[in-house]
């Protein structure tokens, strides 16, 4: 039955199935859930939204997705793997790339070895990092100037795009953004969306996005409403 | 490899933090290495000590055993424990011989004390009191005889000084007619160096021999008498006296040999074996160790010191770094987030936290290691000079107790003067073991001080830490 299931998914080009997903605090009641019975599917090659309003449990099924944590009930298939099964660790640092509201980058390290150090970790063999960070920059619209510069020396937008070029470092198939244009103003948001856009749709890449915003939903493939789906 | 980029980065960027971490541990080092320094110093001063008291078995009366049934209120007790002290069997040189050869004896000397009358010199005895202070067997004269240098323990200890001595006193001294006279007795006979004094046992057979040193005893003034208590004392050799007494089975004397044994921890099995060779049983045999003990319970006592300011400097050190790091973990939460996000694992970002403390408490390590050097130089070097005044101040004593500089410590080995070498360099102070003990001191601080960005690290959960942050 679970094969079948699986031949389902690959048929489908499913590349994450999240099936009847709760998550529970460890300090909460037995019946207070955060999620409770989320069921989705992600396929390559298409971006999605996630949108709901506050407290409807975006950022727990994101850190769900992202293996920040584990589901307390039902579980998250990705690539046929169920992720209670995977080394979170390396699967944060192989299969996905996380971007975030606020960036997350290292503000001591330069624009370049924020990139580098994400290669690092996750191990990539490869001659010259450097020039590999520079390319990638300049893929998500930043010039190579940039590379030596200390991350806080950029703008909002430039940090945004070299977070998402981290992210790109190891060739995720999986791309997951919590509210990545929130801090960036009209023109900077577009700019960021069609980078996301050209990931799923020429590089085959999932990209899945958290986020209340209308602009971003309008520019999406796919939009999940958490409300909806949350039965309570 | 890109955990020691990253933690050689994170070292260069926390320089204020990094340079108080170095100091702290650079003052711990430098503690430490002056405690271990001054440790090892009075450890070896210990050792010399304790080497320079040879393992010594002396055989004494056991009185516990000898007043056991003792009553002094009734006649009978009193007669009867004279009837046991009667009976005691005593020793002969040739049982010491005998107790001697033994495997746990390394080597022996004794003294060999009879008593003879004067012929041709009259025994020292004007006094106020009248009292006659010629010792056993109400002779003239207690002739004590020594097996050899080691045996001398008058002289050793100071109680004689020799104060005139022909040139080759002590290449005769121990075989033939010699004696050393005390100087009282010298004046009172008008006798002289080479002068021949002839003695008598109380069969009338008399006895030639020939004065090669006169002492004189060095006691506190005694009002009450004009003689001091060896004035009657002549000193020559155990020989001299053993070939009279072969020949005179009446003259009776008294062996005090002293065995030298090579732990202490064999006296009992001895002490067995001795028994089991014709030794009376109201014998014991008893040890100079706690003698040794005393001599070193001052040097102890600085070691006992160092241990304790070495475990203070190292708790409260440890406890400042403990602090130190948790305040650094608290203020690199958001690191330690964004790497956690990233896919950095928990072991691997711990081992660059500590791989960071590690670099910088190996570097202060080094330095404090060299002043701590240079400082311990001078305090060890001036606790062992003052060992070594001492010791040398002691060997010339006795030199002059001999009767002169022909003396050398070599001969006086064993009778409680440590064998004490200055140090010349930093090295013999902070040797190898030093630089060891150090960096396994410094190895645990660092470890005990990481404990917090363990812990921290295994509880933070990344996106809390993130959330936080936005």
């Amino acid at each position: 039955m679970k094969k079948k299931k699986n031949e389902e998914i690959k048929e489908k080009n499913i590349i994450l199935s999240i099936k009847n997903a709760s998550y529970r605090y460890s300090d909460a009641e037995e019946n207070d859930y955060a999620l409770k019975n989320v069921s989705f599917d992600f396929e390559s090659g298409k971006i999605y939204a996630i949108k709901g309003r506050s407290g409807s449990g975006k950022t727990t099924l994101l850190s769900l997705i992202s293996g920040l944590e584990r589901c307390s009930e039902g579980e998250i298939i990705f690539d046929g793997k169920s992720l209670n099964m995977m080394n979170l660790d390396k699967y944060r640092n192989s299969e996905i790339g996380i971007v975030f509201q606020s960036y997350n980058l290292l503000p001591f390290m330069t624009a370049s070895e924020n990139i580098i150090l994400s290669m690092d970790i996750n191990g990539l063999k490869i001659k010259n990092k450097k020039e590999k960070a520079i390319e990638l920059m300049e893929k998500v619209g930043l010039k190579d100037i940039y590379a030596d510069r200390k991350v806080l020396r950029l703008s909002g937008g430039e940090q945004q795009r070299v977070a998402i070029a981290r992210s790109l470092s190891y060739n995720p198939k999986m791309i997951i953004a919590d509210e990545p244009t929130g801090n960036l103003d009209k023109q900077t948001e577009t700019e960021i969306l069609e980078i996301f856009k050209k990931l799923a749709h020429e590089e085959n890449k999932c990209v899945i996005i958290v986020t209340h915003s209308g602009n971003v939903c309008d520019s999406v493939d796919v939009i999940y409403d958490l409300k909806k789906s949350v039965n309570l | 490899m890109f955990i020691l980029k990253n933690a050689w980065i994170s070292i260069k960027r926390n320089k204020a933090r990094n340079i108080l971490i170095g100091i702290i541990i650079l003052i711990i080092a430098c503690a430490c290495t002056i405690t271990l320094a001054i440790k090892n110093t009075a450890g070896y001063l210990i050792d010399s000590y304790k080497n320079a008291y040879e393992k010594e078995v002396t055989i004494s009366f056991n009185r516990a055993n000898m007043m056991k049934n003792f009553d002094p209120s009734k006649i009978e007790g009193r007669e009867n424990a004279k009837e046991k002290f009667d009976n005691i069997e005593s020793y002969t040189i040739s049982d010491v011989t005998s107790f001697a050869d033994s495997e746990y004896i390394t080597s022996y000397y004794y003294t060999y004390s009879i008593g003879l009358n004067g012929n041709n010199i009259i025994k020292a005895e004007i006094n106020n009191d009248g009292f006659n202070h010629g010792k056993e067997n109400n002779t003239d004269f207690n002739l004590t005889g020594y097996s050899n240098l080691d045996a001398m323990s008058e002289f050793i200890n100071g109680t004689y000084t020799m104060s005139e001595i022909t040139d080759n006193a002590w290449d005769i001294a121990f075989d033939g007619n010699y004696v050393f006279i005390n100087e009282e007795l010298a004046n009172y006979n008008d006798l002289n160096l080479n002068d021949k004094i002839k003695l008598a046992s109380e069969d009338g057979k008399t006895y030639e021999f020939e004065i090669i040193g006169i002492f004189k005893e060095n006691e506190e003034d005694n009002q009450m008498t004009m003689f001091s208590n060896s004035a009657n004392t002549l000193v020559t050799n155990a020989n001299a006296l053993i070939s009279i007494t072969k020949n005179n089975e009446e003259i009776k004397a008294i062996i005090n040999p002293t065995f030298i044994v090579d732990s202490y921890d064999n006296v009992e099995k001895l002490q067995n074996e001795f028994y089991e060779k014709g030794l009376d049983e109201n014998f014991v045999l008893q040890t100079n160790e706690e003698e040794a003990n005393n001599a070193v319970s001052s040097i102890q006592n600085i070691n006992s010191f160092s241990t304790t300011f070495l475990t203070l400097t190292l708790i409260i050190g440890g406890i400042v770094l403990l602090v130190i790091n948790m305040i650094n973990i608290r203020e690199r939460k958001y690191e330690i987030g964004v790497l956690r996000t990233i896919g950095i694992s928990k072991l691997k970002l711990t081992i660059q936290f500590v791989l960071e403390l590690v670099i910088v408490a190996v570097i202060a390590l080094m330095l404090g290691a060299v002043f701590g050097a240079v400082s311990s130089k001078n305090v060890s070097n001036s606790l062992l000079a003052s060992e070594i005044k001492n010791s040398n101040e002691k060997v010339e004593e006795i030199g002059k107790n001999f009767g002169g500089p022909n003396m050398n410590r070599g001969q006086m080995k064993g009778k409680g003067m440590p064998v004490v070498e200055a140090y010349d360099s930093i090295d013999a102070v902070v040797d190898i073991k030093v630089i060891l003990e150090l960096l396994s001191i410094g190895i645990t601080l660092v470890l005990i001080s990481s404990i917090a960005s363990m812990v921290s690290i295994e509880r933070f959960s990344p996106l809390t830490i993130l959330k936080e942050r936005s």
